[in-house]
């Protein structure tokens, strides 16, 4: 399955990628996260809760950043496990300085999902994975504006992570209300909350 | 008495108790000290086994039991195979690698068992599986059929050269040279993909063993009761006798649930032993589709040479069967595909190949059609593309090609999945053909109806397809038939019963012999300890062959009656006859003596019975046919599309079917009804769909699509052509697959009528409106 996207940040690529480098604000992203251990700067592995329409479990994985070249890009490589299934993943993330203060990052993918999140889970995958990430950026960009607002010095912008029930609350309101088209997140297929899941669970470690 | 209750549209004796909600089924069997179980399977389709940790899942309160492949030791091993290898036929190659009940060293489908989690309660036992830790090396999948056969393919048995299970060629004729002097010749791939059974009730077990009668009790949901008796027996080392099956009621079988030596039936009586307790395993959804066999998924390269009249001159079939990751039900189905693809069709030459394919998929055996539908798909299609080509219409180009009565017998030249060549027993094709074609109006539609449809701008098709069933193949079946002492009638036969309405039918032959009201005779099916020869319920077998051992049997209990009767009365033979239950003198009704008293006379313990005679008023028979009997028929129906949503609203399907000697026209009606329902399933909704890496995409009946009350034919006309068959003394042929054989060929061609204007080859089922949309989106408009 390939997966693919993107997403314009309102800031600049140092910015953005000293967030996305920020565990605590990935993780806040995307919440359930159990556990978290550090292997080395480069490899983590962790464990989440995830519920995907009628598959829900424990979920543990690992992580691997490769080719990393910051602030510019680089490759994750996740495989995880659990009562609901595997998923195996090689995500490329790229950010591209607009020149006018905007970072565009780009996302790219394979992923092979199997188990009760195949068999089961499979026709909800593709539209949870929308609404998750979706609301995930949403999140996201609330975050670089208060990092952006606290470094400015200015009036503090006030940025509180969802928690995992709002967050889920967010994305069952967002499927019921059809799903409208997300411009930046061009999904082909799939998945791709998998791996920023698993991303998250790592940044959080190197903390 | 003769007539009276033989060929009549009787009620089911089965229903009052099935409508009511009275009868039993599997999961209402509730014995004390109960376990249950649950099996722990493997997400991967293809990987290596490192290690299966079930510590921590046997520590969990209320798990009895948790066993991995290394704790049955010898005990776990493949097999053995169901159906035997193809020898029969010349130059055949079958590699045999019969289903492994639990997965040893290696993963070869995705659902594959691990381990089996015996707890006190179904809940605990799910509960315990995220107690597992499988540590599993995943391994590329195959599930491509023509990929799965080119070099250097990942191989699903390490041990063979290649994926190829099985390659059987058989030729009558020589189409090579029937091709060179044809005036057309057309080359088509034609894909069937693969359907579930999706019974009602999925399967299940109990398994009670009485550790100081040393019997066993097993009821389970299964189509062969005597096969799965023995099987189990033989695997632990008991007596047959020591083993009894019972089935049931069951929610509908349709060719899955034929299957022995799966995990279930293997591992849960050994583990009944060791335990010491009952077990009950039920089957849920997701299961039945990860674990229980399903059929079609063949891919054919097809070709068909005519003159340019439209005349057969030969035909060519070379196709890739999917058998799965096992081939435990050696060949029946795609020797049935080619059994069936010419059959109905004068074809002088005629060439078929099988390359049987090992893939990383869960197990292909006989789903209702078995392997026929997919025969008749390509040369219906065939068909079709032929008559497009020649600019005939697709009636015509059938009715010039049709076999004629006076061919029969017919040798086919192809041998079976009854590993005897095929002889087409009896039949009139075209009178199925001419009586369908009157019944849906068609020259009416076409000529009349439909152009003023069109000009409105309406897309309404018409299809029309012929085809034949295989139906009531050996070996045998028998049956008992015994008068009880209240005058009642006992038949038992080894065979099961899935919802065809055995309790009736087989109650209709033995009454018409005995001269007994339908209602006071007793059918007991899938009982080993009330019959234990036979083989069991497939291939619409059993009215022509369990069905002809009732009659054999109920034969010689009348001539016993007569017998027996005549000498209690003091008369002759000759001059008593069967009345109303009683036998009667000639002429002299009052001089009679009811059969339940005949019946406790002829006990030889009263005295009346003199040495050498076989006690009681009670006879076995059995019967086996040479080859099986051939059904046959012609459907046509009318569809209505929608060009913007693709939505498919059949107006009316009717069909004239000839299956012989009609028993029960209610019933047969139902059967052929039902067998149309999973033909439209197979046309237009059921789709088991793997992905490249072996994963199960639908694996529960929001995925898989069956149709709905709402998705039959608006109208539905069932006419009968009854020519006896010679093969039984009734003339019975089978019927239980009929429907399900044309109908997605119909159904094609009818939409290819509808949507006229694009042109459309569809040469491939399932479709569903996305897929139909993008082929209209692809093709040239007129």
């Amino acid at each position: 399955m390939q997966l693919e996207g993107e997403h314009v940040f309102k800031g600049p690529r140092e910015e953005v990628y000293a967030m996305f480098r920020d565990p605590e604000v990935l993780a806040s992203a995307l919440p359930g996260t159990q556990s978290l251990n550090k292997i080395d700067d480069q490899h983590y592995e962790g464990a989440m809760n995830i519920r995907i329409g009628p598959v829900s479990g424990s979920f543990s994985g690992k992580l691997e950043v490769a080719d990393e070249v910051a602030p510019e890009k680089c490759t994750l490589i996740v495989e995880g496990r659990g009562a609901p299934g595997f998923a195996k993943g090689v995500g490329r993330v790229e950010f591209i300085d607009q020149g006018d203060g905007t970072t565009l990052m780009k996302y790219s993918g394979d992923v092979q999902i199997g188990g009760t999140l195949a068999s089961v889970g499979q026709r909800m995958i593709d539209s949870v994975a929308k609404s998750m990430i979706k609301t995930a950026f949403e999140t996201l960009d609330k975050a670089l504006e208060a990092r952006l607002a606290a470094k400015a010095g200015s009036a503090p912008v006030e940025f509180k992570a969802p928690t995992e029930a709002e967050f889920a609350a967010a994305v069952t309101k967002d499927m019921a209300s059809g799903l409208k088209e997300v411009a930046e997140v061009r999904m082909l297929f799939y998945v791709i909350p998998l791996i920023l899941v698993l991303v998250v669970i790592a940044y959080l470690l190197s903390h | 008495m003769a007539g009276r209750v033989f060929g009549q549209s009787i009620p089911r004796n089965e229903d009052p108790y099935l409508l009511t909600g009275q009868a039993k089924f599997i999961d209402d069997i509730e014995l004390p000290g109960m376990l249950h179980a649950a099996f722990y399977r493997s997400d991967y389709a293809h990987a290596r086994i490192k290690k299966i940790d079930v510590s921590e899942a046997r520590k969990l309160p209320g798990v009895v039991a948790v066993y991995t492949a290394e704790d049955f030791g010898e005990f776990v091993r493949p097999g053995p195979l169901q159906v035997p290898p193809p020898t029969a036929i010349k130059g055949s190659v079958f590699h045999a690698r019969p289903l492994m009940p639990i997965a040893k060293d290696k993963v070869r489908y995705s659902g594959e068992p691990l381990a089996v989690i015996i707890a006190e309660s179904r809940y605990i036992a799910e509960d315990a599986m995220d107690y597992i830790v499988a540590d599993l090396e995943p391994l590329p999948a195959v599930t491509d059929l023509e990929k799965a056969l080119e070099p250097g393919a990942p191989l699903v048995h390490e041990d063979l050269e290649s994926n190829l299970a099985a390659l059987v060629k058989q030729e009558r004729g020589n189409y090579e040279e029937a091709a060179a002097k044809a005036d057309v010749v057309i080359k088509k791939r034609i894909v069937v993909d693969r359907g579930a059974g999706a019974a009602m009730e999925n399967r299940g077990l109990v398994v009670n063993w009485d550790d100081r009668a040393r019997e066993m009790t097993i009821w389970a949901t299964t189509q062969a009761p005597i096969p799965l008796r023995n099987s189990i027996a033989g695997r632990l080392g008991l007596f047959e006798e020591q083993v009894r099956v019972i089935t049931p009621f069951i929610g509908g079988g349709f060719g899955p649930k034929i299957m022995t030596s799966q995990p279930d039936d293997v591992l849960l009586p050994i583990i009944a032993m060791w335990l010491k307790r009952p077990i009950k395993w039920i089957e849920d959804r997701r299961e039945n589709f990860l674990g229980t066999t399903s059929e079609r998924d063949q891919i054919h390269y097809a070709e068909i040479a005519l003159t340019k009249d439209g005349i057969i001159l030969g035909v060519k079939d070379v196709f890739y069967h999917n058998t799965g990751a096992y081939d435990p039900y050696g060949m029946t189905v795609p020797l049935n595909t080619q059994t069936h693809t010419v059959s109905c069709y004068e074809v002088p030459n005629f060439y078929t190949e099988i390359r049987m394919v090992f893939t990383n998929e869960y197990v292909v055996t006989p789903v209702r059609g078995a392997g026929r539908p997919e025969g008749v798909f390509v040369m219906e299609r065939l068909m079709d593309y032929a008559a497009q080509e020649l600019g005939m219409d697709p009636a015509e180009i059938r009715r010039r090609n049709l076999l004629r009565k006076e061919r029969f017998p017919y040798p086919t030249g192809i041998i079976g999945q009854d590993f005897v060549e095929g002889v087409l027993d009896s039949g009139d094709y075209p009178e199925t053909l001419r009586r369908v074609m009157e019944v849906i109006e068609y020259e009416k539609f076409r000529k009349e109806i439909q152009p003023q449809l069109r000009a409105q701008g309406k897309h309404k098709g018409i299809g029309i397809v012929c085809f034949t069933e295989g139906t009531a193949v050996g070996p045998y079946e028998g049956a008992r038939v015994t008068v009880g002492a209240n005058g009642k009638v006992t038949v038992a036969t080894g065979i099961s019963t899935q919802g065809q309405g055995h309790f009736t039918v087989f109650a209709q032959i033995a009454a018409e012999q005995l001269g007994v009201d339908v209602k006071d005779v007793k059918v007991v099916t899938g009982d080993t300890g009330h019959f234990h020869w036979g083989a069991g319920t497939f291939a619409s077998r059993g009215m022509g062959v369990a069905g002809t051992a009732v009659y054999n049997a109920a034969v010689k209990v009348r001539k016993k009656a007569l017998e027996f009767g005549a000498r209690f009365l003091g008369v002759s033979e000759d001059e008593v006859e069967l009345c109303d239950g009683k036998v009667c003198v000639k002429g002299d009704p009052s001089r009679s003596m009811p059969l339940g008293e005949i019946a406790l006379k002829a006990n030889p313990t009263r005295g009346t019975i003199p040495p050498g005679v076989e006690p009681g008023l009670e006879a076995t028979a059995y019967f086996g046919p040479p080859y099986g009997a051939t059904g046959a028929g012609a459907v046509a129906m009318i569809v209505d599309v929608d060009p913007e949503t693709m939505a498919v609203n059949i107006e009316k399907f009717a069909i004239v079917h000839d299956c012989g000697t009609v028993v029960n026209p209610l019933l047969l009606e139902g059967q052929v009804m039902g067998g149309v329902h999973m033909g439209i399933g197979n046309a237009f909704y059921e789709k088991i769909k793997y992905d490249e890496n072996g994963q199960l995409l639908t694996a529960s009946l929001m995925d898989y699509l069956i149709p709905q009350a709402t998705d039959m034919p608006k109208e539905m006309v069932v006419e009968h052509l009854e020519t006896p068959s010679p093969l039984n003394p009734l003339g019975m042929k089978g019927v239980g697959e009929a429907g399900a054989i044309p109908t997605p060929a119909c159904f094609m061609q009818a939409l290819e009528d509808a949507l006229y204007e694009y042109r459309l080859q569809i040469d491939e089922t399932p479709l569903n409106p996305s897929l139909l949309w993008e082929m209209v989106q692809k093709a040239p408009k007129k």
